[in-house]
């Protein structure tokens, strides 16, 4: 158990993304960053998968790129949320949510 | 659709997507650096960059594709590498190829029966049933078309026609003698076509009083109206009946069947018992309809109409193809389709062995393919689309032999009769057969062979330098199967051929009992309405034999209903004293007096026609034994069926011999009458005139003698019996010519096939045979091993094609003469043929391997 500790649940990490994008543009290293510190150190995020995932987002059209500066002034590759992504977004937090409830009340259970 | 229009879009501005990535990637990179101060923990947390960034550039291409087209531009190179194998693999499967498409292309449009009618499958005929037979010859027949017009519920569309010849005349062009279809309003309901001009027939036109109307073929329309649109309207002359054209169908319109012209049928027509006798009745199932519920309706309507007591079922409903030849010759044409797939299999098997013989040169490459990462399905891919490249080159000279193919078909069934449904033009469906058999053949060929290889041990084959290659024994014994595969095909289409050929023979070696040579025939039709009376029948044809008589150079002219080797008519009668037939179907034929003299047979008892006023017949031998046996025939009566009823008794005159009439069955004995001209004068028939100089030189003079006497009668198919019966053999043995040329072509190709594999091993024992012959092989022992070695392939398909012969070879009786399926002379000649190419194929490389030279082999590398 404590090795898959801070690993990612399969299938969340373009929802994380999508939730993260959703306080404004950001960039990919950014964005696993804010994933890690929100999480209070939780939840890494696997570098390697990080730019698939981002690339097969914006090829669907979830999210757009653009260059820009980042804070130390270096050029920086930015995401921005989508409309299509936003609606992506609902639709995953609230499959979640209802996957995170069902899966409470199997526990509750006695 | 969004992401294939994104990723069109990369494909043009590939360079800068990766160098975005590479940029990306690098600001991550200094990011993770600034974070934890030591890059080399950036980079492992970051993973193995070069995959990730493959990962992520095949998310915005067309992986799959692009490493197909990368396939197929290295297989371009492997093919332009390997020129001649190349050249003979193209050849050979071109050949292949197109033969398949050539056969599937005339069979599929033979089989099409498109006679602008839809679901022609549902159609059927009505016939006469044996029981039929029991019935008074003279009564009308027990299928009438007017009561069940009335009362059938299980057929629709229910329509009768009669099928004729008639003389056309106008003034456009010498009379013709063309065929006509008389058909009920009723039938042209089921016609899909529309008339091109005018208009089609209707119910009307079958009412009493109607104005003559006819309607015209596109051919006939074509050939002798010049496709002048103002014929419409006008009259022409049909067996001397005034018809107005009321219009014209497209091209291909026949129905029901392959006629020049249409004239609607009459209630008058309908009404006359001895007419009714003549109709084909046919009909469409009704609704969902099986068959069976048909005939079993139809019969019993002919039992309550008749109500006798019957041997048998009165009617038969049958499927309406079945009237047509084509149909009936499914299982030969069929078995032409198989025959030519198997020459593709050889083929495909020699082309496979090709590979294999090349894959141990290649399994160095291949290694070292897989050795830097190339999973197995990946060299199975593209292997594959190397073969079917190849297949795709043989395709397109199929194409062209295809193209040849279907004009050398063309050219030899030109002379015979052709449903006119039948084209023999390469078309969109032939096309698509012939891409999809070549894609199938580049699978079928190439698979064995990338199989093979992408098993190939990378170890050993990159330390072999690709000589020993691991899996070449294995490979060797998959040579030996295919090689043992194409000798049993090849069994199969020998004994085919060896059928046919066999059947051709007997066809031509049939004893004729006759000499065709210098004889003229013609055939002449009176039509009825102008020659009503038998009399005026009578009197033209003897004034026709008078003036041909006296032309020079002809000695001696008769007149006959058929020909020989040309059928005979059936007719329903019955013989005194003979107990088990009241009434039987008899074959007779109406010759007159001179018939026997003019083909130069005598008589073998009696002495023929006396012309005197007591009606006479003559019978030939097989008749006499079969109804009289042991007893005289001469002076024995028999008598036949007429339109008017019984006919008279007539006597015995004469025994003649045997004169086949059956082309198809020439060696049987079919028992035969001769019914004289004099007392049934038929208006169509046979001149036939014995000449004294050859018969082509007369021709003209025939014709000339015909139309002195009838401006309006043509002179149809003037030529020389011997050409006739020529022809018909021809169309006869056109099959298994074709068979037997497809069956030379898979001996030469298995043959080589052996020759292959045998000469491959050879070449790979060369240093074993060196050892054997230093330690005191003799060159019979090496000859005999090698010999050995290839035979056993040769045994090995004889032992599997044989019973797959037998069974297979049924599909071909029908156009079989005279020839079992399963004659043993046949398949004994099978065996031998095969033995003897399966020794050519090994004698060659056994020859070389025993002139090897041991010290020189010893040394061999």
């Amino acid at each position: 158990m404590g090795k898959n500790r801070g690993e990612l649940v399969q299938g969340t990490l373009d929802m994380l993304i999508l939730r993260t994008l959703a306080r404004g543009p950001m960039h990919g290293w950014g964005i696993a960053q804010q994933i890690h510190q929100i999480s209070d150190d939780v939840l890494r995020v696997e570098e390697g998968s990080l730019y698939p995932a981002l690339h097969r987002m914006e090829l669907d059209g979830w999210i757009d790129a653009e260059w820009g500066q980042s804070e130390n002034r270096r050029r920086a590759k930015y995401y921005r949320l989508t409309a299509r992504g936003r609606k992506a977004l609902r639709q995953e937090a609230s499959h979640w949510s209802e996957l995170v409830e069902a899966i409470a009340r199997v526990m509750e259970a006695v | 659709m969004r992401r294939i229009m994104k990723r069109l879009g990369a494909l043009w501005h590939r360079r800068r997507l990766d160098r975005d990535l590479q940029d990306e990637l690098a600001f991550h990179l200094a990011m993770s650096e600034g974070q934890t101060g030591d890059p080399g923990v950036a980079c492992r947390r970051l993973g193995n960059v070069t995959a990730l960034k493959e990962t992520t550039r095949d998310l915005w291409s067309f992986a799959f594709l692009e490493s197909c087209w990368h396939d197929f531009r290295s297989a371009m190179r492997t093919l332009r590498a390997n020129p001649q194998l190349t050249a003979v693999a193209a050849l050979a499967l071109g050949l292949g190829l197109g033969a398949n498409t050539t056969v599937f292309t005339v069979v599929s449009s033979a089989l099409s029966f498109d006679m602008g009618v839809d679901h022609v499958e549902r159609m059927v005929a009505l016939h006469p049933g044996p029981g039929a037979a029991d019935l008074d010859p003279a009564a009308p027949s027990p299928l009438d078309f007017l009561d069940l017009r009335k009362q059938v519920r299980t057929l629709g569309d229910l329509a009768a026609y009669r099928y004729t010849a008639v003389n056309v005349s106008d003034g456009h062009a010498p009379a013709e003698r063309l065929w006509r279809v008389e058909m009920t309003a009723s039938g042209w309901a089921m016609v899909r076509q529309k008339p091109l001009l005018g208009r089609e027939f209707s119910p009307r036109d079958e009412a009493p009083g109607a104005t003559p109307e006819v309607l015209l073929s596109h051919k006939l329309w074509d050939s002798r109206y010049g496709r002048d649109a103002s014929i419409v309207g006008r009259a022409i002359r049909i067996d001397d009946v005034e018809r107005e054209v009321i219009g014209v169908m497209p091209p291909g319109a026949q129905f029901p069947e392959d006629c020049d012209l249409w004239t609607p049928l009459t209630v008058e027509e309908l009404t006359d018992p001895a007419f009714r006798n003549q109709l084909t009745i046919f009909g469409r199932l009704a609704g969902s309809t099986t068959l069976a519920a048909a005939q079993s309706e139809v019969e019993a309507l002919a039992q309550r109409r008749f109500g006798a007591k019957t041997n048998g079922p009165l009617a038969r409903v049958r499927p309406f193809l079945e009237m047509i030849g084509v149909y009936n010759m499914r299982p030969v044409l069929m078995a032409m389709v198989f025959a030519v797939g198997f020459v593709l299999l050889i083929v495909c098997a020699d082309v496979a062995n090709l590979l294999l013989a090349r894959s141990a040169a290649r399994a160095r490459e291949i290694s070292i393919r897989i050795a830097i990462g190339a999973g197995r399905a990946r060299i199975v891919r593209q292997l594959l689309i190397e073969s079917v490249l190849l297949a795709a080159v043989g395709g397109v000279a199929g194409w062209m032999v295809a193209i040849l193919g279907l004009r050398w078909f063309e050219n030899m069934v030109a002379q015979g009769h052709v449903p006119s449904w039948v084209h023999f033009a390469m078309n969109a469906r032939g096309f698509a057969y012939l891409a999809a058999i070549s894609i199938g053949a580049g699978i079928l060929f190439g698979l064995a062979p990338a199989l093979d290889l992408s098993k190939v041990d990378v170890n050993s084959a990159i330390k072999d330098g690709g000589h020993g290659a691991a899996g070449a024994a294995r490979g060797r014994r998959f040579a030996g199967l295919l090689v043992g595969f194409q000798m049993a095909l090849c069994v199969i289409l020998l004994a085919g051929a060896g059928l046919m050929i066999h059947s051709t023979l007997n066809l031509y070696n049939a004893p004729m009992a006759i000499n065709p040579q210098n004889i003229l025939t013609m055939r002449l039709a009176l039509p009825e309405t102008k020659y009503a009376s038998e009399e005026s029948v009578r009197a033209f044809y003897r004034r026709l034999k008078t003036d041909l008589g006296a032309l020079p150079g002809v000695s001696q002219v008769a007149l006959t209903s058929n020909l020989p080797l040309s059928g005979w008519m059936s007719f329903r009668g019955e013989l005194d004293g003979a107990a088990a037939t009241k009434s039987a179907e008899l074959d007779a034929l109406v010759v007159d007096r001179d018939y026997f003299h003019a083909l130069g047979v005598g008589l073998r008892k009696g002495e023929g026609f006396s012309g005197g006023p007591r009606p006479e017949a003559i019978v030939n031998r097989s008749l006499a034994e079969k109804f009289w046996p042991g007893e005289d025939p001469l002076g024995k009566r028999l008598r036949i069926a007429r339109r008017a009823g019984r006919g008279p008794w007539l006597e015995v005159v004469g025994v003649a011999p045997e004169l086949p009439q059956d082309l198809m069955r020439p060696l049987e004995r079919q028992p035969l009458i001769y019914l004289p001209f004099d007392s049934q004068p038929e208006p169509s028939i046979y001149v036939m005139a014995r000449t004294a100089v050859p018969p082509a030189t007369l021709v003209e003079a025939f014709r000339h003698a015909v139309e002195n006497l009838d401006r309006n009668l043509p002179a149809q198919n003037v030529s020389a019996l011997e050409d006739r019966i020529s022809s018909s053999r021809l169309n006869v043995s056109s099959f298994g010519r074709l068979f037997s040329l497809f069956a030379a072509i898979a001996l030469v190709l298995a043959s080589v096939g052996l020759y292959a594999v045998v000469a491959h091993t050879v070449s790979r024992r060369t240093q074993e045979i060196g050892i054997r012959m230093a330690l005191g092989g003799t060159r019979k022992d090496i000859f005999g091993l090698v010999l050995k070695q290839g035979m056993r392939q040769v045994a090995g398909g004889l032992a599997a094609g044989i019973p797959v012969a037998l069974v297979v070879t049924r599909a071909l009786s029908r156009g079989l003469v005279g020839v079992s399926p399963t004659d043993p002379a046949t398949y004994a000649g099978v065996a031998v043929v095969l033995a003897l190419a399966g020794f050519l194929g090994c004698a060659l490389p056994a020859r070389r391997a025993i002139r090897i030279d041991p010290l020189a082999a010893l040394r061999h590398e």
